[in-house]
C-alpha cells in the first residue's frame, strides 16, 4: 500500500519499501548526501541528509527514515540548513586539498591555467584554447602581454622556476588561429539589446560573454578599430597587431556588432544609447596621461607616454630627438623607452625613484630594455625641465634620492637627498607615471574622488539604472589587462541576470586551498623552464618586428610537462565542494587539528589521500557489499579514524579485484585512480 | 504462564530499561515477540563502559545465575530459542562465573532443550567484546556480535524488528533482566509498589567521587540525591564543601547543590539535564574544576567516538580543542557560545546515543557553572584551584617550620631551604603534582 506525504510542499507517493530520501529522488527533489548509495546498505555518515518533519522532535536522516502517511517533510527549514551546514564546516575543518590550482586562483580572470597546461602537454591544443575561452576571448594577444600573476602564484617555484603560462597560452591560442580558428557558440536570440562603451580588453571580454548568451551586443570605441590599451598602448614588437585582429574577428564573426570611430558625447549621446540598449557597460579605460607637477612639463617636446604610444598604435611616426627621457618604472615607461631606442634615439634614460627592486615593470621587460641600450638612472626623480632658446626641451634636473622608511604599499619610500641634483641633456621627455580615466559625455554618473566611475564590485553597477561598468575605468582606477577582463567577465554575467530580470550578485566561490613548502617537492627532478626563442639585441633594435618567435610544439609540450598539476582531479565530481558553496559555509568557523597524512597506495593502480576522505565510507562498503571483496576498511577510532586497505601494499594483487568501483563512489576524489574512471553513485 | 502473561507482569511492574536510556522493557519485549520471523535472539548488554561504573560486573560476579534466570523468562517471552551475553573482556573474572553458570545450569537441565521438560528451548552463550565503549550502543553491539566493527546502525529498523543477523533481536542491559525473576515470583504490581509513577522499582548506582562511604548502593527510585549522597554515602570526604554530582557518566550530567533534593527518577533527573544513565554518581566537592571535569568526559567520548559520523567523530573533537585551551587560560570570547552551538548541532546531527549525550557533560556544566568558565576565560583563574595551568604553588612562610618534607617528596627539585626556616617553591620548575601538599604537616603549601 502506497504512502501519501508532502515533501517541500510537494504530495510524494512513496511505497513501504521507501525512504524519504528514495522517494524524493523519484519525485525529483534533490536531498544532498555524500555517503549514500543505493547498492550499499543504508549507513548514514555524513549527516547532510537531515530533513525536519513536523511534530518529530529530532531531525531525521532521509537516507534512512520511512516516511509516514500525512508526513510534513521539508529540506529547506532554517534549522535544517543550519545543521547541514554545520556537518559541512566540521568536514571542511579537517579536509585538506588544492581545489583549485594556485595559479588559476591567482589569476584576475580565473582562467584554468592548470586545465589548459594539461591539455598542451597532452598535446590537446584545440581544447587549451577552448579552456581558455571559458575564461576570456583573445588568448594570444593576453599570453603575449600578460604580467601573468598565474606565474608569480607558481608552484613550481619551489622545484625551480614557474611554469611559463602566458607563452603556453600564447603557443596554444596561436596554433589554433592559424589552423583551425575557435568558432563562439552562440545561443538563441534573447530579444535583449547591450551596448558596451570601450573596445578594449573589458569590452571586448563582456562582448564575447553577453553575445554568447544571445543577447545582441554593440561596441561602441572612438579609435579607428578595437582593441584599446591593447592596441593603442602596447607595441607592435610585444604584440603585432595582425594577431590582435585575428582574435577581434572571432569575436565579431560572433555576431558582435563594432563601431568604431564614434565618441561618447559627441557622435553618440550617453542618454540616447540608455534609452536604446536594455543594457548599458562603460569600459572605456584610462587613458589620460598623470602629470608629473614639475616646472617645465608644459614645454615642446614634454608629452604623456600613453599618448605617444597612442600616436604609434594611429601609424604615426612621432618625431623624437636624439636624447629621450623616459620619466616612470613600470610597464607603459618599458614601452616607451623601448619604442624610443627603436624610433633611432641614441641615449634613452629612464628617470625612476626608487631602485630595481621597486619597479613594477615586469623584470623580462627590464631586462630587455637593458640590453636595447636603456639607461636607467634609478633613484632621480625630475626636478625641472628647461628649454633652450625656441622653447622647445633642452635638459632635465634631477633630484638625487635616496630609500627611506616603508610606505603603505610596503615598498621604501624615496626620500630627495638635499642638493645633490643631476643635470641631463635631453630632446624629449615621456611621462609615464601612470594613467587616470577621463569621463567625459557620461552624465549623471557618480565618480570617485579619482575620478574613475563608481561601480559596485559584486554587481558592476552605477548610480544610473540600467548601466555597468568594468575595468580601468572604474574604482581604483587603471591595473593589468587580465584585472580589466576578470571584472568584465563578472559584469557579464551580472548584465545577463539583470537582463534576465533578477539582481545575482556575483559571489566568489569558496575553495579549499592548501599550504606547500619546498620540502613537499624535494623528490622532484630539476627541470628548468624552456627558453623563449626571440631576436637577438642587435636584430631588434631599430625595428618593430615581434622579438619572440613562439615556443615550438616540443618546447610547449616540454614545458607543459614541468606543471606540477597542484589542483584538486576531481573537482568537477566533487560533491563536497559543491555543497559547501550552496550551503555558503563559513570553512573556518570550527578551527582546530588538521591531519597532514601520507598518501595511502591502495594497489596499483588506486591510491587514497586521507586528508581529503570525509570518511563516508562509501569505498569500503562498495567493496564489502557491492563487489564482495573486503580489501579496504576502516581503522582506529573517533578522529584518527582512517581508511586503510586490509592487507600490505605488495599483497594486494592477490585480493584487490582493481575493479576501481571505490574510485568510481568516491564524492571528493580522496579515492584516486591512474586510470581515468568516471565518477558515479546511485540514488 | 504464556509469553503473554509473562509480558503482562514485566508491564505491571513498569520496569524500564537500566542501562541508560530507561525506555519500556514490556514495550521492548513485546515488539520482539509480535515481529514476524522463525528465529529470535534475546542479548544482554554486560558492555558495561562508564568509567567508574560496574554495577553488572557485580551481578554476573556474584549472582551469575539470577542473570541466567532473567534471560530465560525474556527468551521465552518473546519465543528466543538462543540468548546471548556481550560482556567486556575486561571482565575475566564476570566471563569464568558466568561460564561455568551456564554450565552448571545446562547440566541441571534450565538451559538447552525442552528446558524443565517444557517445549521451550534456550541456549544461552558468551560473546567477550574488545573493549570499544560504543559497543555498549545496542546497534554497535549487534554489529560487533556479528563479527563486524563497532558501529552503530540507523533506527530505524529497530532491533525488535530487525536486529543480530536481520532477525528480531531484544537487547536488555544486565540490571534489566536481574530484576525479572523478581518480578515473576514476586508480581509486577510489588515491584510497582516501589518508586514513584513513572520510576518503579530499585536502582544501582556506583557512587564515586569526594564521599565518605563509596560503593554499591541499591535504592528504592523516588529517593533523593540528597539522601544517598548525605545518608547513605555519608556525606563530603574530609567534610569538604559538595559541589556537585555527576550522573550518567559521559553520556550524562551534573546536578549542582541547589538541585540535591532531586528524587532518583527518569523524567526528574531528565529535567536537571543529567540522565539516570547505568548508575554512575560521582560525587565532587569544592575543589573539582567542572571545567576539567566536562573535559574529562568528552576527552573519554571523542576517544571513544566510532568515527562513523561527522558530527560526534569531528565535532566532539572540536569541542574538546576549545575546552582544553579554556583549562589552559587560552579561551577566547565566544568560546562558551561556541561550545553551546557545537553541543547542539551534535545533538541534532549524531547517529547514536553515543553522539547524542556527548554533549551533556558539557551542557550542564554550563548551565550550573558557567562562572567557572567565564573565570577560566576572562581572568584566566580556575575558581576550584585544579588546572595546572592556571595555578601556582608557594609555601606560606608564617607556616613553614622548614622540616624539608616537602623537598624531599618534590619530582622536579623545584623546593629549595635551609633546614629549620622557611623553604621556597621554583615556579619555573613545579610541575604542579601536588605531593608537596600531602607531604605538608602544616599546611604551609599554597596554591594559587
Amino acid at each position: 500500500m502506497s504512502i501519501k506525504y508532502t515533501l517541500d510542499g510537494i504530495e510524494v507517493i512513496a511505497e513501504p519499501s521507501d525512504t524519504i530520501l528514495s522517494s524524493a529522488v523519484r519525485a525529483g527533489i534533490d536531498i544532498p548526501t555524500l555517503c549514500f548509495d543505493k547498492r550499499t546498505a543504508i549507513y548514514g555518515a555524513c549527516g547532510i541528509c537531515l530533513v525536519e518533519v513536523e511534530g518529530v522532535p529530532k531531525l531525521l536522516r532521509a537516507c534512512s527514515a520511512r516516511p509516514q502517511e500525512g508526513y510534513v517533510v521539508r529540506t529547506d527549514t532554517d534549522r535544517v540548513v543550519r545543521a547541514r551546514k554545520t556537518a559541512l564546516e566540521l568536514l571542511l575543518s579537517d579536509h585538506t586539498g588544492d581545489c583549485r590550482g594556485p595559479c588559476k586562483l591567482n589569476c584576475p580572470a580565473m582562467t584554468d591555467c592548470q586545465k589548459y597546461v594539461q591539455e598542451i602537454k597532452n598535446g590537446e591544443f584545440k581544447k587549451a584554447v577552448e579552456t581558455i575561452y571559458e575564461a576570456f576571448p583573445i588568448p594570444a594577444s593576453i599570453g603575449r602581454v600578460c604580467p601573468h600573476p598565474c606565474e608569480d602564484a607558481c608552484r613550481r617555484q619551489l622545484v625551480e622556476e614557474p611554469i611559463s603560462i602566458a607563452f603556453l597560452k600564447a603557443f596554444a591560442a596561436d596554433k589554433v588561429l592559424a589552423e583551425d580558428p575557435y568558432v563562439i557558440p552562440v545561443e538563441p536570440d534573447t530579444g535583449k539589446k547591450v551596448a558596451i562603451i570601450g573596445g578594449g580588453p573589458a569590452g571586448l571580454t563582456a562582448a564575447y560573454f553577453l553575445r554568447q548568451w544571445g543577447h545582441a551586443v554593440t561596441i561602441f570605441d572612438q579609435q579607428p578599430k578595437m582593441g584599446g590599451m591593447l592596441r593603442y598602448g602596447i607595441p607592435e614588437y610585444r604584440l603585432p597587431k595582425a594577431v590582435l585582429d585575428q582574435e577581434i574577428s572571432i569575436i565579431e564573426k560572433a555576431g558582435v556588432v563594432l563601431k568604431n570611430n564614434v565618441k561618447l558625447g559627441k557622435d553618440i549621446q550617453f542618454d540616447d544609447i540608455r534609452n536604446e540598449y536594455d543594457a548599458v557597460l562603460l569600459a572605456i579605460g584610462a587613458w589620460t596621461s598623470v602629470p608629473m607637477r614639475v616646472p617645465g612639463e608644459d614645454l615642446d617636446g614634454v608629452e604623456g607616454g600613453i599618448y605617444f604610444l597612442e600616436k604609434l598604435g594611429l601609424g604615426e611616426k612621432p618625431l623624437l630627438g636624439k636624447n629621450v627621457a623616459v620619466c616612470g618604472g613600470g610597464n607603459t615607461a618599458m614601452d616607451c623607452c623601448r619604442t624610443a631606442v627603436r624610433l633611432g634615439a641614441e641615449n634613452v634614460y629612464v628617470v625612476y625613484r626608487r631602485t630595481r627592486n621597486e619597479m613594477p615593470a615586469a623584470d623580462i621587460e627590464i631586462e630587455e630594455a637593458e640590453e636595447e641600450g636603456v639607461t636607467f638612472k634609478f633613484l632621480t626623480n625630475p626636478a625641472e625641465i628647461y628649454a633652450d632658446e625656441n622653447g622647445h626641451v633642452a635638459g632635465m634636473k634631477l633630484q638625487i634620492m635616496e630609500l627611506g622608511e616603508p610606505d603603505a604599499s610596503g615598498r621604501r619610500r624615496p626620500v630627495p637627498v638635499e642638493g645633490a641634483i643631476e643635470d641631463i641633456k635631453v630632446d624629449n621627455v615621456l611621462m609615464a607615471i601612470g594613467q587616470v580615466a577621463k569621463c567625459d559625455g557620461v552624465d549623471g554618473i557618480e565618480l570617485t574622488k579619482k575620478g574613475t566611475i563608481v561601480a559596485d564590485d559584486m554587481t558592476f553597477r552605477t548610480n544610473i539604472d540600467n548601466v555597468f561598468a568594468a575595468g580601468d575605468v572604474t574604482n581604483r582606477g587603471a591595473g593589468i589587462a587580465i584585472e580589466a577582463i576578470g571584472e568584465a567577465q563578472k559584469a557579464a554575467l551580472c548584465i545577463n541576470n539583470y537582463l534576465a530580470g533578477d539582481e545575482v550578485r556575483y559571489k566568489k566561490p569558496y575553495f579549499v586551498e592548501d599550504e606547500k613548502t619546498e620540502a613537499d617537492f624535494e623528490d622532484r627532478e630539476k627541470q628548468q623552464r624552456e627558453k623563449m626563442p626571440g631576436l637577438t639585441p642587435e636584430e631588434r633594435r631599430d625595428n618593430f618586428k615581434p622579438i619572440y618567435f613562439g615556443f615550438t610544439e616540443e618546447q610547449a609540450k616540454n614545458e607543459a610537462s614541468r606543471c606540477l598539476d597542484c589542483g584538486c582531479h576531481d573537482y568537477y565530481d566533487c560533491r563536497l565542494i559543491d555543497y559547501a558553496n550552496r550551503y555558503d559555509v563559513e570553512p573556518e568557523k570550527f578551527p582546530g587539528e588538521v591531519h597532514a597524512r601520507p598518501i595511502i597506495k591502495v594497489a596499483d593502480p588506486i591510491s587514497h589521500n586521507p586528508d581529503k576522505c570525509v570518511l563516508c565510507g562509501l569505498c569500503y562498503r562498495t567493496c564489502d557489499q557491492v563487489v564482495g571483496q573486503t580489501f579496504i576498511g576502516l581503522y582506529n577510532r573517533g578522529f584518527s579514524t582512517i581508511v586503510n586497505p586490509m592487507v600490505p601494499a605488495d599483497k594486494a594483487a592477490t585480493f584487490c579485484a582493481t575493479c576501481l568501483k571505490c574510485v568510481e563512489v568516491c564524492p571528493t576524489g580522496a579515492m584516486k585512480s591512474e586510470i581515468p574512471v568516471m565518477r558515479r553513485v546511485e540514488r | 504462564m504464556t509469553q503473554d502473561d509473562v509480558i503482562e507482569q514485566i508491564d505491571i511492574s513498569g520496569l524500564r530499561g537500566r542501562g541508560g536510556a530507561g525506555f519500556s522493557t514490556a514495550f521492548k519485549w513485546r515488539a520482539a515477540k509480535n515481529s514476524e520471523g522463525d528465529e529470535k535472539y534475546l542479548i544482554c548488554n554486560a558492555d558495561e563502559g562508564d568509567p567508574g561504573a560496574f554495577m553488572d560486573r557485580a551481578v554476573i560476579e556474584g549472582d551469575p545465575h539470577n542473570l541466567i534466570e532473567g534471560m530465560l523468562i525474556g527468551a521465552y517471552a518473546i519465543g528466543a530459542s538462543t540468548a546471548i551475553v556481550y560482556v567486556r573482556a575486561e571482565y575475566p573474572l564476570a566471563i569464568v562465573r558466568l561460564e561455568k553458570a551456564i554450565k552448571d545450569a545446562t547440566e541441571r537441565g534450565f538451559l538447552g532443550d525442552n528446558i524443565m521438560g517444557s517445549d521451550f528451548s534456550c541456549v544461552l552463550r558468551i560473546k567477550a567484546g574488545a573493549g570499544a565503549f560504543v559497543c555498549g550502543e545496542e546497534t554497535a553491539l549487534i554489529e560487533s556480535l556479528e563479527g563486524k566493527r563497532g558501529m552503530p546502525r540507523l533506527k530505524p529498523p529497530f532491533p525488535a524488528q530487525s536486529g543480530y543477523w536481520f532477525k528480531p533481536s531484544n537487547i536488555n542491559n544486565v540490571e534489566t533482566y536481574a530484576n525479572v525473576p523478581w518480578i515473576i515470583n514476586n508480581g509486577g504490581a510489588a515491584f510497582a509498589a516501589m518508586g514513584t509513577e513513572q520510576s518503579k522499582g530499585t536502582k544501582v548506582f556506583a557512587l564515586s567521587g569526594k564521599i565518605k562511604r563509596g560503593g554499591l548502593v541499591e535504592i528504592p527510585m523516588g529517593t533523593t540525591l540528597r539522601d544517598v549522597i548525605f545518608d547513605i554515602g555519608g556525606g563530603i570526604r574530609n567534610d569538604k564543601e559538595f559541589k556537585a554530582v555527576q550522573l550518567g557518566g559521559p553520556s550524562g550530567g551534573c546536578v549542582p547543590k541547589e538541585k540535591l533534593d532531586t528524587v532518583i527518577d527518569y523524567a526528574e533527573l531528565g529535567k536537571t539535564g543529567a540522565i539516570m544513565g547505568s548508575g554512575g554518581m560521582v560525587v565532587m566537592d569544592e575543589s573539582t574544576c567542572m571545567v576539567s571535569m566536562a573535559k574529562f568526559f568528552l576527552d573519554f567520548t571523542a576517544k571513544e567516538s566510532c568515527g562513523k559520523c561527522v558530527h560526534c567523530r569531528l565535532g566532539t573533537k572540536r569541542m574538546l580543542e576549545v575546552l582544553d585551551r579554556i583549562v589552559k587560560g587560552k579561551g577566547e570570547e565566544g568560546d562558551i557560545e561556541k561550545l553551546e552551538e557545537l553541543c547542539y548541532a551534535i545533538k541534532d546531527g549524531a547517529l547514536c546515543g553515543l553522539g547524542q549525550t556527548a554533549p551533556n557533560p558539557v551542557l550542564t556544566t554550563i548551565r550550573y557553572f558557567r562562572d567557572e568558565f567565564e573565570a577560566h576565560i576572562k581572568e584566566q583563574r580556575c575558581p576550584a584551584g585544579e588546572c595546572r595551568d592556571l595555578i601556582t604553588y608557594s609555601i606560606n612562610k608564617d607556616k613553614c617550620v622548614g622540616c624539608s618534607a616537602c623537598a624531599r617528596q618534590c619530582p622536579a627539585d623545584a623546593i629549595t631551604g635551609e633546614l629549620k626556616s622557611p623553604f621556597t617553591i621554583d615556579p619555573d620548575l613545579c610541575v604542579k603534582c601536588g605531593n608537596c601538599i600531602t607531604a605538608c604537616r602544616f599546611g604551609a603549601v599554597e596554591v594559587h
